[in-house]
């Protein structure tokens, strides 16, 4: 019997005022915790007399350190973070400054450098850095000012004044611990604080599952595209000198993808002879036997990445989704007590392949907007709107507006989708009409009845890797790699509506297309006699890597992912 | 006069513990190396019986370091006798076995001698004319060669199993044995030991296992466990799972092996259908000997093994178990 | 309590290979959160401070920070770099003199440290203060006379033991469950002093280590893996052979 996470009910929980809780300690809320601290630094060198405190200013982190749930490839645009800290190169760790770019298309065996550099993809300027790396040090910064960051508290539901439109979003609740398997309080039972705040800020990453309640409660969504999603699938590699310079950065597109699917591969060098590489797939693809994990491994396989893989070793791997639907999949960003920032919100430049630097920014915003708010006492929707207001009279809306339509382009494969974003550049991001229609990824898998059995162009993505143990591995070994560690003792924090679904109607129509698009192997098919298709969905939760790519892909959308109890999760040292 | 090696061996209520014959074993191979001259003593208050045993191996002498004071066994009355007995007598090495009662005090001892223990080894080097010591850091990931630094006497233990017991030289006539009278003052002893009692433990603790038969998915189901009891019980083993078999109940947590279970290193791990997925290999690769048995000759278990049987398990663990009994019983 | 390497941290020698590479993510080291789970629990019986020491560079405060955020009092760092090279005899050494003007009735530690392993700074340190100890501890109740302490002994054997006060105690792991911090413990854990201790102040107490690490490597295995083929009734027969005349557990 599966029991899901939920909050445990008739306890008293304690309450704890805030003047501003940040639920999410990555890039947006670290800068927004930062930018909020100057200016009430600022505020109170000005005014002796009517101190602002920081003392009920709140950042929760679910990891166990902060940045330990942090992955990216990365490359880092410096522009919002002049902004936030000028000079900031002299002290942040950045890995190395970019030296060379090269665009890639591959075969099977060979590969193609385009001869110009598209201009998104253009990094001069930029930074290679371990996300990891930059969101501890930027941490470290936040906590000197004195805002207190909670590290292994997840911030597991919303709490509204009431049930209606109007409602007001009044605090955070943060998750219980101590919670068996079963669903019941163990000896050392805690249960989550209800922090009663007069701001909430949502920077969850990626599909924050307290940003999609909000979405869903006030159906923030209505005017939008659907959001849609790519799942990165990165590995760190140690490699024998020589082989890539730091600040090397190449991009490739093509193989092992066909036409078919949107997605391609980044190296970054970084110094010591560390590699960052890894391979996105868009969540909308066709066949629900594709894996992510096992597309990455294929890629690998190329001669050229072979040559500079051979005799290295992979020290750490991990997974995490990232938000492609662009301007128009960005739902509203501020109300009745709330704001959603970086990811979250959606705030990823996908031609450019960086969120990071906007992250940043919408961070910044929304803590001018919070300290406003914080001096009139004034938390309302009206006062709120201002962050609306201000990011879309910003550089963010400046950035994302040139490629609004970039990913809707390629609803119809590879070839047309280059075609419209060549025409895209060349429109300030127009295209063929103002704003192209989106739809969500899970949408475009197909079932296996529509589909060749063998897999056809395809075939070689489908399924689990098998790995040789040297240059590609199988899953299981892969995800030894992420360090990834919970408390075993509680409640599956994947939440299925209906196993049901699972064990009956999935494992016929799509083959239990979880088995393979979730990079931990969380989800398992196991032989049960007693079933009428002899399999039962079986959750290994404690393998959860909290890249989100179930609660995105599952065809059925019956899928919902929730904080496990906080400290539990991969350690991206590094990445 | 050579410097002499002291094997100081364990005893409980007139019992010699076992693991006293691996440190004897240690002591001879260092004696061999270095030419020092390898002594042993028995500690407690009336211990002649345990010395002669002790005398039947290869060792120059036996001291039996005695004082009613020393029944029942405390830290302040082993390290006060030892302590006189050491400062007259000024060995170059003091070994012990790494167990319980000799960590209780013998850091107490050396400390109080003003030196130092180097604990937990499971092995030694003789290079250049230096004694250097080997031990697992950071909980196996590394090994360390550790030397002292400081005068003798130098105090190490040795980890159980690091030495074959069935390894000690028998002498071919008898060692001397000398008593050793210990005088220990009033007040010396603050604590009061009660009796010793047996309890049975909640949780079984497979790191004390010498013996681990370990199933994992191979095993098919739940039922079939109870063949694979049956082995372990004969084999006088304990019984231990991957990660998969305890996830969904066959078996109860505390018989996990690997990275979210228990990390063991016993003298023998058996996996029966367990494929050797890194997550279990972590929690068992410190083994001493490790016998496979998988039907997929491509298991990733097989690189660990020093035995490996690609079959059945099915077909193996009945003829396996009757031939495990024939051997225990005619022996 | 002591601030080691995380359990699954990848772990690099350094250049002299001589220790590790510190750049690692850290940890309490879990042996002694079961100490501080025990001193709390006994303060939450019979009153009284919980009062947490470590040694070690500035990042080891972690440690104290989650401790005090789970009900310690106040702590005490010896905070230098020099503190991570000393063996288990200086660290009691140094501990020994930070503590000397304090009047603790017990003084606990883990069972072991998961990098070292060495088991052995708890009684050292009663040794130096003369204080009476005992090791790998499941219980304490308190006496006329002091404490009765359940002492846990090999192959399933236990034992009470009397004691005078005040102790040292090495506590066994797993004996309780691990309290969680709350997020209020964590603010007023802010609050909570902790004395910093300069190498300079416990300088006169330490000498030169007693024992040294030569040399840190990574275990090389040796393993040739031997088939065992046949029918099975023959396999049965060849692995019991093994069992008995190469391992040796027949």
């Amino acid at each position: 019997m599966l029991i899901f996470r939920k909050p445990i009910e008739g306890v008293e929980r304690p309450q704890m005022p805030a003047d501003v809780v940040i639920v999410g300690g990555g890039p947006a809320g670290m800068a927004c915790a930062l930018r909020l601290s100057q200016l009430i630094d600022q505020h109170n060198a000005a005014h002796p007399d009517s101190q602002l405190s920081k003392e009920n200013i709140y950042v929760l982190e679910k990891a166990r350190e902060i940045g330990q749930h942090c992955l990216s490839g990365a490359l880092l645009d410096p522009r919002s973070m002049r902004e936030l800290l000028p000079g900031f190169e002299k002290e942040a760790p950045l890995d190395a400054e970019v030296t060379k770019e090269a665009v890639y298309f591959l075969t099977e065996k060979s590969k193609f450098k385009l001869p110009i550099t598209p201009p998104p993809l253009r990094d001069h300027g930029n930074y290679v850095i371990s996300l990891n790396r930059f969101v501890k040090w930027l941490g470290s910064k936040v906590e000197e000012t004195g805002i207190t960051i909670f590290t292994g508290f997840a911030g597991s539901e919303l709490i509204f004044s009431d049930d209606s439109k109007e409602a007001r979003v009044t605090g955070v609740r943060t998750d219980d611990k101590g919670i068996d398997k079963e669903g019941h309080k163990k000896s050392n039972f805690e249960p989550g604080y209800d922090l009663n705040a007069k701001i909430v800020i949502l920077a969850e990453g990626p599909r924050g599952s307290l940003t999609k309640q909000l979405v869903n409660k006030f159906n923030l969504a209505k005017n939008s595209n659907p959001q849609t999603y790519g799942v990165g699938v990165k590995e760190l590699w140690e490699v024998p000198p020589g082989r890539i310079a730091p600040g090397e950065v190449i991009y490739t597109m093509g193989w092992p993808l066909t036409t078919k699917e949107y997605g391609g591969a980044w190296i970054y060098g970084s110094k010591e002879n560390v590699v960052s590489l890894g391979f996105v797939t868009g969540l909308d693809y066709r066949d629900p036997r594709l894996d992510p994990q096992h597309v990455l491994q294929d890629f690998k396989q190329h001669p050229f990445v072979a040559k500079l893989l051979a005799g290295g070793k992979m020290i750490r791997y991990g997974a995490k989704s990232m938000p492609y639907g662009g301007w128009w999949a960005i739902p509203p960003v501020a109300g009745n007590g709330w704001m959603i920032l970086g990811d979250s919100a959606g705030f990823l430049n996908s031609a450019r392949l960086k969120g990071i630097h906007l992250a940043i920014k919408s961070g910044m915003l929304a803590a001018e907007t919070a300290f406003e708010a914080l001096k009139k006492d004034d938390s309302s929707a009206a006062t709120l709107a201002a962050f609306q207001r201000s990011v879309e009279s910003s550089w963010i809306k400046e950035e994302l507006w040139k490629v609004r339509n970039m990913h809707q382009g390629f609803d119809h494969g590879f070839y047309a989708g280059m075609f419209h974003s060549a025409l895209q550049m060349v429109t300030g991001g127009r295209g063929l009409r103002n704003r192209y229609p989106g739809s969500a990824g899970y949408q475009h898998m197909r079932k296996l009845s529509d589909l060749p059995t063998d897999g056809g162009a395809e075939a070689d993505l489908l399924g689990p890797a098998k790995g040789d143990g040297k240059l590609t591995f199988d899953k299981l070994t892969d995800l030894y790699h992420s360090g990834t560690k919970h408390e075993e003792d509680q409640p599956s924090h994947l939440v299925i509506d209906d196993t049901n679904i699972c064990n009956t109607r999935c494992v016929k129509e799509f083959g239990s297309p979880c088995q393979n698009f979730c990079p931990a192997n969380v989800y398992e098919m196991v032989d049960d006699a007693s079933q009428a298709n002899g399999k039962r969905i079986s959750l290994n939760p404690s393998n959860c890597v909290h890249c989100k790519t179930c609660d995105i892909a599952d065809p059925y959308q019956i899928i919902t992912w929730v904080p496990p109890e906080g400290g539990g999760g991969p350690n991206y040292d590094g990445m | 006069m050579p410097d002499t090696i002291l094997v100081v061996v364990e005893q409980r209520e007139g019992k010699l513990n076992r693991v006293s014959w691996e440190t004897i074993t240690a002591g001879q191979a260092i004696a061999a190396t270095t030419g020092w001259t390898l002594e042993a003593a028995v500690v407690g208050a009336s211990v002649s019986a345990l010395a002669a045993e002790v005398a039947a191996k290869k060792v120059a002498k036996v001291y039996t370091v005695e004082s009613p004071k020393l029944e029942p066994y405390t830290p302040d009355a082993f390290a006060a006798a030892l302590k006189q007995f050491l400062t007259t007598k000024q060995p170059k090495l003091v070994l012990m076995p790494h167990t319980y009662q000799v960590r209780d005090f013998v850091p107490k001892l050396a400390t109080a001698m003003g030196r130092t223990v180097i604990s937990d080894c499971i092995g030694f080097k003789h290079e250049n004319g230096k004694l250097v010591f080997t031990r697992q850091m950071f909980q196996g990931k590394f090994a360390a060669d550790v030397s002292f630094a400081s005068d003798a006497p130098w105090f190490v233990t040795f980890q159980n199993g690091a030495f074959r017991g069935d390894k000690a030289e028998a002498a071919a006539c008898a060692a001397p044995v000398e008593a050793v009278s210990i005088e220990i003052a009033d007040g010396v002893i603050r604590n009061k030991p009660q009796e010793v009692f047996k309890e049975a433990k909640q949780a079984v603790d497979l790191t004390q296992a010498e013996i681990i038969v370990s199933v994992g998915r191979g095993i098919k189901e739940q039922k079939n466990i109870e063949m694979v009891k049956q082995l372990a019980e004969a084999l006088g083993g304990e019984l231990a799972a991957s990660r998969p078999i305890c996830d969904s109940g066959w078996l109860p947590m505390d018989r996990q092996i690997g990275s979210s279970g228990q990390t063991v290193a016993p003298k023998l791990y058996l996996a029966l259908g367990i494929s050797g997925a890194i997550q279990h290999i972590v929690g068992m690769k410190g083994s001493r000997a490790i016998i496979a048995v998988n039907k997929d000759s491509e298991a990733p278990i097989f690189e660990i093994a020093d035995y490996a049987v690609v079959g059945n398990l099915f077909d193996i663990v009945p003829p396996l178990i009757e031939e495990v009994k024939k051997a225990k019983a005619g022996s | 309590m002591k601030q080691v390497p995380q359990k699954d941290a990848p772990l690099k020698l350094n250049e002299t290979a001589a220790w590790i590479r510190d750049d690692v993510s850290y940890e309490v080291n879990e042996p002694d959160a079961f100490a501080l789970e025990e001193s709390l629990r006994q303060k939450e019986k019979h009153g009284g401070e919980v009062v947490v020491i470590t040694s070690g560079p500035a990042r080891s405060q972690q440690v104290l920070r989650e401790a005090l955020a789970k009900g310690a009092d106040r702590a005490i760092h010896l905070e230098d770099n020099a503190f991570v090279g000393l063996d288990a005899f200086n660290t009691a050494k140094a501990f020994a003199a930070a503590i000397k003007d304090e009047k603790f009735d017990l003084i606990f530690t883990g069972l072991q440290s998961d990098d070292y392993g060495y088991a052995q700074t708890g009684v050292i340190l009663a040794e130096l203060l003369g204080w009476p100890h005992a090791t790998i501890i499941m219980q304490i109740e308190k006496t006329d006379t002091g404490i009765r302490v359940k002492r846990e002994l090999e192959a399933g054997f236990f034992q009470f033991v009397d004691m005078p006060l005040p102790a040292v105690l090495t506590i066994q792991s797993g004996i309780n469950k691990l309290r969680y911090a709350t997020l209020i413990g964590i603010k007023q854990a802010k609050n909570k002093p902790i004395r910093k201790v300069p190498l300079a102040e416990v300088q006169s107490a330490i000498g030169g280590n007693l024992q040294k690490i030569e040399r840190l490597y990574v275990p090389q295995k040796t393993k040739k893996t031997e088939h065992i083929e046949g029918t099975p009734n023959e396999i049965a027969k060849k692995l019991v052979d093994k069992l008995r005349n190469e391992l040796r557990v027949l």
